[in-house]
């Protein structure tokens, strides 16, 4: 199999690999928005949906060992061809203008998507200490909610989510997502070589709805755990 | 023209040899014709500083006509300047105003070293052609030009692909350095005619892996290239070559 590890490992295959991860994670932020809406749908639903998911704690933990390798291997090729990509420029340019006609093209989400991705891991180690290592016990209030439970309960997403701390940080997080989902959805396909005329558009702005909505479902759930 | 030129402040790239460190030098240029091209402002830059007795700045240019792909520099931070769809010998000093300052630097790419002043040495193109970029199938005598036939879309792809001058501009205006716009047209314009398809995964893994070797960036997917390029050379020949490695790499022997 050593000639699947050198056509992944040369540049072409990592964008292959990154484009196959960045995809998965896309699949997971749906799954965990569709789980999250719940809380502003009301009654017992979120609670029930995460008594349900911790039911099998077994089945958890392998799909979040997935989830977290998945990640890591993302997190792995951002830096990795980031490192080469600086390194074979070289001596930088005294002046730099984009040709390209794109109105925003000074502020265009896929000139930084390295920078967007780490902020976007701050973000998920703040929303890591909340919510699954309930800030390791330091707020006490938030820990005798959450209890010996797993499960994330509508009274303690209503309590971290209202923290100044939270409210700021993953409004920022949100931001963020939207831009570098706004970028990675595309241009994940383009690296996969799905490219074609008739297609493009729907993968432009596609993309780009997408991003908008996830990020858009995000604040819904956190702008209504603020008015509770 | 006397007298009714543009004054010009010109920050030139100048550096010795590959081991000099480089540096900018401001000259001050008058009386410029808007009618010249870009490449003519520089001769009659040269003139002076050949008359002062001062080392004339070193570019490349050969054609003059916009189809050898010599000619590169980055001006005022553009890759051929200012116009789309256009080398530095086809832009015209009327794209400049009176007072203006330009700068000019040469393409900046690890695997582009800069030989002196403007010029860099594209050889690691060459290199990556040699891995690949042509059919050595033989074909024996000339066919009848209906013995193979070429749907008329793929002609024209590999025609638009084929128009790539190999000029780097890709590699100078991508953030990451990337030769992936130049390789995805070397690699299309024979993929997708019947004589290239024989060699196709060999082509494309091979390529590639001489690419990585130069020390070119990986594609990032903003499209730079595209808008810089003097030959309208689309990313979509990018997802060609995307797609065509993959199934080199997961559908054929090559590479085992």
């Amino acid at each position: 199999m050593k000639w699947l590890l050198n056509a992944l490992s040369s540049s072409v295959g990592k964008k292959f690999l990154m484009a196959i991860t960045g995809l998965l994670l896309c699949g997971f932020l749906v799954a965990h928005l569709a789980g999250n809406l719940l809380l502003p749908a009301g009654g017992d639903l979120f609670n029930d949906y995460a008594k349900k998911l911790h039911e099998n704690e077994g089945l958890l933990m392998v799909a979040e060992t997935g989830l977290f390798g998945i990640f890591i291997l993302h997190l792995y090729l951002a830096f990795s061809l980031t490192w080469g990509n600086n390194a074979a420029r070289g001596k930088g340019y005294a002046a730099t203008k984009s040709k390209r006609d794109d109105t925003m093209s000074k502020t265009r989400p896929d000139k930084w998507m390295i920078g967007s991705g780490i902020i976007l891991l701050l973000y998920l180690c703040l929303h890591l200490f909340d919510f699954k290592f309930h800030r390791f016990g330091m707020d006490q209030e938030l820990t005798a909610l959450a209890g010996d439970s797993e499960a994330v309960t509508t009274k303690v997403a209503i309590h971290v989510l209202k923290s100044p701390l939270t409210m700021i940080g993953y409004a920022a997080g949100f931001v963020f997502l939207f831009a570098h989902l706004s970028h990675g959805v595309s241009s994940a396909f383009q690296s996969l070589g799905l490219s074609h005329p008739k297609y493009n558009s729907l993968i432009k702005y596609g993309g780009l709805a997408f991003a908008s909505l996830i990020s858009l479902g995000f604040f819904v759930v956190l702008f209504w755990a603020i008015s509770q | 023209m006397s007298g009714q030129g543009m004054e010009l402040k010109l920050q030139i790239w100048r550096q010795a040899n590959a081991e000099d460190k480089g540096r900018f030098h401001i000259y001050h240029l008058s009386d410029v014709s808007p009618h010249m091209s870009f490449l003519e402002m520089l001769d009659v830059l040269n003139e002076q500083l050949i008359t002062l007795g001062e080392e004339p700045v070193a570019f490349d240019h050969d054609c003059r006509e916009g189809i050898c792909g010599m000619c590169s520099l980055m001006i005022n931070g553009q890759a051929h300047g200012p116009d789309k769809e256009t080398t530095t010998c086809q832009l015209h000093m009327r794209r400049f105003s009176d007072g203006d300052t330009i700068v000019i630097e040469p393409w900046r790419a690890k695997a582009f070293p800069v030989i002196r002043d403007l010029v860099v040495d594209r050889g690691s193109f060459d290199r990556i052609m040699s891995k690949g970029g042509f059919v050595s199938v033989n074909t024996g005598n000339p066919a009848d030009a209906n013995t193979i036939l070429v749907p008329k879309q793929d002609a024209d792809r590999a025609m638009d692909a084929a128009a790539c001058i190999g000029c780097g501009a890709c590699v100078a205006a991508c953030k990451n350095a990337s030769a992936l716009l130049f390789v995805s047209a070397k690699v299309s314009q024979l993929s997708l005619l019947p004589q290239g398809k024989p060699e196709k995964a060999q082509r494309v893994l091979n390529m590639v892996a001489q690419m990585d070797e130069e020390g070119f960036g990986s594609c990032t997917n903003t499209s730079e290239c595209e808008a810089a390029c003097p030959a309208g050379i689309s990313v979509s020949n990018i997802a060609r070559l995307n797609r065509d490695y993959m199934c080199a790499m997961l559908c054929s022997e090559e590479g085992m």
